[in-house]
């Protein structure tokens, strides 16, 4: 199960939780004096060497230090409810045991081959060559013992559909990259900025919880291997995520999200342009407190762009992630569609790392580098609708033999194919401000009493394995009825988007011209890494909506404190 | 499905129990020691926001057609923290955090049987850290709520599953008390760290004395914790306690495979009784130096009969584990007849130690012999005044720690009701727990009586348990010879039958010297008791889990 976030206070706090850290600033600024990668490839070269002499051999170690710098500010009603500033280095050690076409990440054993720690903040040799001994003969250990369970698995199951080997054939990189993409993360500068807008909501005694989530990160990562590789990169992000939720008198829970993110905090936009923001979701909640309950609805429906991107990233993106290809759990939607129509022909697909900005926006899933080492590529996935190749990390798939550069985890868990900047691009397209105009045709054309527009939505999840019903969900937060007979458009609430994946893309008819960006944190198997996905608004001829599961709980009884006529008052509200 | 649906209380919760897990994990907390001048409880904005949403949550609080609360208290916690840890002599962690997290429980029904069960037990959730009175009340104003309605469904959700069982006599749900209104300081964590920082990087850094050392390591745990509650009862309480914790820890691997492990903890309530960097340093040569004994140490014999001694701190952990854990007054899960959970549980008025021992615990002293514990507090975390309270009389079980759940024949609290931090709800818990004995000896007629024993029954040596690791393992144990007391290290021993049976039939002396240990984790408590010698006890060769040696060796050590 995938999910993307929009934002999310949970996901962050979490996030830094499980990645206990520290403060300063990443360490090793100078590229040509640097202690951490000397030490590094020197205690794996005396790895090599030393577990080189055993049976069974490693044929592949690689070492991976994270050294991030982040911060977390947390502030709801004007004040500050955490801070955190953390420095860590971790370390994460692969050792692949036997041979490429049959090694100890086979099948269910990929974790086999990673074991990660912490290493010293410090550039002190000694230190840290002793984590990385550490590390390391504890991995080994676990990587030979599961690489004999493989070879004793491979010869009692019968032969799995895809006999391509474990690990990919590459050529050496080298890469040293020192330059600071952001400013070290500031928490006095991001505490200042979470109460003053956190406090915007004060005054609206129907937002019952709001939160303004800042986070920031700057990490620089090195990768040494057996191989001969040497890659330093940097990445950065800042993200203002803001929350406000309410609840209607029926106990449903209405939410709306805004995020910001960027490389660097002066890209972010500016203050007027976020108050507006906030101010729009005040008058949101409002109204959708307001609003109607949706009906179960089957019928033609916009999306806007920053809807059609989720649903991209959700329905199609995670089935083209390529080890989802040769699982034999994994429900395998597109492996053999390869050359085929996947897609309306008007639709093509790029998942694009190595693009830093679309439209003026910073892109989440830029990176140079990926987590094996391998250099960022643009990939063609769906060509004029017609599929032509998976999101590839080191762990092949038939007829697709390398890595396209989207092995990508988050620090301590083993890499997969996953999605950077996933940009659908459309040939059939039409202005934007035409867009509803054609939605009303299809109404009229379909005969159905009204259509629905999704503005926005906080994110969604899909299933991918076999056991389960190939489905997705996506969660809008903001959705309209359109009429055909010119009454104004009426927001509805308690929507979910259902449906299957190869039923639901091949609905869309029209899409318009502006891309939209949606920049969100998107958790899977290897972990929560940063993406972006980019798509035109778009006209589906029939889009399947349920009404959404919802607690039965009522408003608060009591009115908000400040807010209470009959009561003296106590720290009164501005 | 319906788990990865977007709910905003279900996340609020599910994020307040990683960060508790994790604060527990990571932290221990507290003890008195706050020298600042405070604010006055009437200016505290913590305590006049409770104070405030508290008045109108009592007046006004009701769902229409439901019973009002009978009863709401607040309880915030307010953690400031710092961990560090060095491993090689070099810092691998060094942060502060600093968290207020807040309980809300109402419960409705009355005292005899009321909502707190399941959800109606109350959630945590974050507090603003800010004293901002606006924003503190608009914390509590939701989590009262979300707490009431939650009360409401659980009382019915109770009730459907007491039918299932018949009580015969059934106990209150919760105890009448007195209200307390104690107002002490808040603590503060106020120190340079850089002095600590680098006493932890020397001590991990004496790595480098012996090749075969696996791991060292060394860590500080310092916190702050404040604690606010007020009841609707009419308690108004705040108090500040301080928890410093050092700890050193090593590891290394015998010739065939054997782990060995050494840690030693320093934990006091005020930061001068720490150590100072020479006696941390000479503390840490000296576990180096035992793990390096330890290592050429024969492994003790397959099996062993007969008389051990142990020393005052091997003793602490015995009676934490077999007396600390059983004479807590823990109700039992709903419908169990039985007393308490604990092994003690149908033993009031029995013996359950030899006649010559008596346990106290007395959350009122602040010392005992020139150290601080750790388990003083003036009102336990139920509101409720801190009591001494005497537990095992000669031997006789004749009472038990209790809170304000009350169990068959013990109506009442007696101070004892306190809650991990941050997460649980309070319940009975050891303050200071004192054991004393009528009759004493000194470690040398001790360890005299034990050879005079192994004598009389012909054996060549009896044991002597120096300390205990966890599951009362022991870490260092020394074979105490018959012919001429001389001590010989051993490794790879464990005890067969050490329980609370042989504790009541086979403890037969004990001497007349003290250790105070305090314990820093899960809630703030000091054990003190003699050193004691057992009769009888099964020592067996431990079925110890031989790792392989490392598959190479460490790395050279460029810097000494």
């Amino acid at each position: 199960m995938k999910k993307l976030f929009g934002n999310s206070a949970l996901f962050c706090v979490l996030a830094i939780f499980l990645k206990p850290a520290l403060n300063g600033t990443p360490a090793g600024d100078a590229g040509k004096n640097d202690i951490l990668i000397a030490a590094m490839q020197q205690e794996l070269h005396r790895a090599q060497g030393d577990l080189g002499k055993l049976d069974p051999a490693p044929y592949f170690i690689s070492y991976s230090v994270y050294d991030q710098d982040s911060a977390m500010v947390v502030g709801s009603q004007g004040s500050l409810i955490n801070s955190i500033h953390a420095r860590r280095r971790s370390a994460d050690v692969i050792v692949r045991v036997g041979t490429a076409a049959l090694d100890n990440t086979h099948e269910e054993n990929r974790g086999s081959a990673l074991t990660s720690g912490s290493l010293p903040l410090d550039d002190d040799s000694d230190a840290i060559a002793h984590v990385l001994w550490q590390l390391t003969y504890g991995e080994y250990r676990k990587a030979s013992q599961a690489y004999l369970n493989v070879k004793t698995t491979t010869q009692v199951h019968a032969q799995e559909e895809d006999t391509s080997p474990d690990f990919s054939q590459e050529t050496a990189q080298s890469h040293a990259d020192y330059d600071d993409l952001s400013p070290a993360p500031d928490p006095q500068k991001l505490e200042e900025i979470a109460r003053r807008y956190s406090a915007y909501f004060r005054k609206y005694p129907y937002i019952y919880a709001s939160n303004v989530v800042l986070s920031a990160q700057r990490m620089r990562s090195r990768f040494v291997s057996t191989e001969g590789s040497h890659v330093v990169s940097t990445g950065a992000w800042v993200r203002l995520a803001i929350e406000a939720e309410t609840r209607a008198d029926d106990g449903m829970e209405l939410m709306r999200f805004e995020t910001f993110q960027a490389e660097n905090p002066s890209h972010l936009p500016a203050e007027a342009e976020i108050t507006a923001r906030m101010e729009k979701m005040a008058s949101d909640l409002k109204a959708l407190r307001a609003a109607p309950v949706a009906e179960p609805f089957d019928g033609p429906a916009l999306l806007s762009g920053r809807a059609a991107a989720v649903f991209f990233h959700e329905v199609l993106g995670h089935r083209l992630e390529g080890h989802r290809q040769r699982g034999e759990q994994e429900g395998q939607t597109f492996t053999k569609k390869v050359n085929q129509q996947v897609l309306p022909e008007f639709l093509s697909v790029t998942d694009d790392p190595t693009a830093r900005t679309l439209n003026g926006m910073d892109l989440g899933g830029w990176y140079e580098y990926d987590e094996e080492g391998m250099p960022a590529v643009r990939v063609e996935v769906i060509k004029d609708g017609i599929l032509k190749s998976f999101l590839m990390s080191r762990m092949p798939i038939k007829d697709f033999d390398k890595s396209n550069g989207h092995g990508r985890a988050q620090a301590g868990l083993m890499v997969t194919g996953r999605q950077g900047n996933l940009i659908v691009t459309s040939s059939r397209t039409t202005k934007d401000s035409e867009l509803r105009q054609k939605l009303i045709d299809e109404i009229k054309k379909q005969g159905k009493p009204y259509g629905l527009y999704f503005e926005d939505i906080q994110g969604g999840f899909t299933l991918t394995q076999r056991a389960m019903p190939q489905s997705f969900q996506i969660l809008p937060v903001l959705v309209w009825r359109v009429y055909p007979d010119g009454r104004p458009d009426e927001l509805v609430r308690g929507v979910d988007i259902v449906g299957t994946p190869l039923a639901a893309m091949n609905r869309i008819v029209l899409t318009g011209e502006k891309i939209e960006v949606f920049n969100g944190m998107c958790g899977a198997e290897s972990g929560s890494v940063p993406v972006s996905a980019a798509a035109p608004a778009m006209l589906f001829s029939e889009i399947e909506v349920q009404k959404r599961a919802h607690s039965l709980n009522r408003p608060p009884i009591l009115p908000p404190p400040g807010f209470d006529a009959t009561e003296t008052k106590v720290g009164g509200r501005p | 499905m319906s788990t990865m649906q977007w709910s905003p209380s279900a996340r609020m919760q599910k994020l307040a129990k990683v960060v508790a897990l994790l604060i527990a994990l990571l932290f221990a907390s507290t003890s008195v020691q706050a020298k600042d001048t405070q604010t006055p409880a009437d200016d505290d904005p913590v305590l006049q926001a409770m104070r405030a949403e508290l008045e109108r949550s009592k007046s006004a609080l009701k769902l229409e057609g439901m019973a009002p609360p009978y009863y709401i208290d607040y309880h915030v916690t307010d953690m400031d923290t710092h961990a560090a840890e060095a491993a090689f002599g070099a810092l691998r962690t060094d942060v502060r955090l600093r968290f207020r997290f807040l309980r809300v429980v109402v419960r409705v029904g009355d005292y005899k049987q009321d909502s707190f069960f399941g959800q109606g037990q109350g959630g945590l959730d974050f507090m603003p850290l800010d004293n901002d009175i606006v924003a503190l009340r608009h914390e509590i104003w939701l989590a009262t709520d979300s707490a009431y309605k939650a009360a409401t469904e659980a009382l019915t959700a109770k009730q459907a599953k007491l039918k299932q069982f018949s009580v015969d006599q059934p106990v209150d749900d919760f105890a009448h008390a007195e209200p307390v209104v104690s107002i002490g300081p808040a603590a503060k964590l106020d120190f340079d760290s850089q002095p600590w920082l680098k006493m932890l990087q020397d001590a991990s850094a004496l790595y480098k004395t012996d090749p075969q050392i696996e791991a060292f390591d060394s860590a500080l745990n310092f916190a702050a914790v404040t604690r606010y509650f007020v009841s609707s009862e009419g308690a108004v309480v705040r108090s500040g306690q301080n928890v410093y914790d050092l700890r050193i820890a090593g590891t290394t691997q015998a010739s065939d495979g054997m782990r060995l492990d050494r840690s030693h903890s320093y934990a006091v309530t005020d930061i001068k009784e720490l150590p100072s960097e020479e006696k941390l340093l000479a503390d840490a040569t000296r576990m180096l130096a035992t793990l390096k004994e330890l290592r050429d140490a024969p492994v003790a014999d397959e099996e062993y009969r007969g008389p051990v001694l142990f020393s005052a701190d091997a003793a602490s952990t015995v009676f934490s584990d077999l007396v600390g854990e059983n004479v807590l007054g823990l109700k039992p899960e709903l419908g169990q007849p039985a007393r308490t959970k604990g092994a003690f549980a149908a033993s009031y008025k029995s013996r359950v130690l030899p006649d010559f021992l008596s346990v106290v615990d007395d959350p009122t002293l602040a010392s005992t012999n020139g150290r601080s514990l750790m388990g003083k507090y003036d009102v336990d975390d139920e509101g409720v005044k801190a009591v001494s309270v005497s537990v095992i009389e000669n031997g006789k079980l004749v009472n038990y720690l209790i809170g304000r759940e009350p169990i068959r024949d013990f109506p009442a609290s007696n101070g004892h009701g306190r809650a991990r931090l941050p997460q649980n709800n309070p319940g009975p818990t050891l303050g200071n727990m004192i054991v004393r004995s009528s009759e004493t000896s000194s470690p040398e007629e001790l360890k005299k009586k034990l050879i005079e024993i192994c004598q009389q029954r012909e054996l060549p040596y009896g044991y002597y348990v120096e300390t205990l690791g966890p599951q009362r393992v022991p870490r260092l144990i020394y074979k105490v010879w018959t012919k001429d007391g001389h001590e010989e290290l051993v490794r790879g021993a464990t005890f067969g039958d050490l329980d609370t049976r042989t504790l009541r039939n086979d403890l037969i002396a004990a001497g007349n010297d003290v250790n105070v240990e305090n314990h820093p984790l899960n809630i703030p408590h000091s054990i003190v008791n003699p050193s004691v010698l057992f009769d009888e006890l099964e020592v067996k060769r431990a079925n110890a889990n031989k790792d392989k040696l490392p598959d190479y060796p460490a790395p050279a050590v460029a810097s000494k």
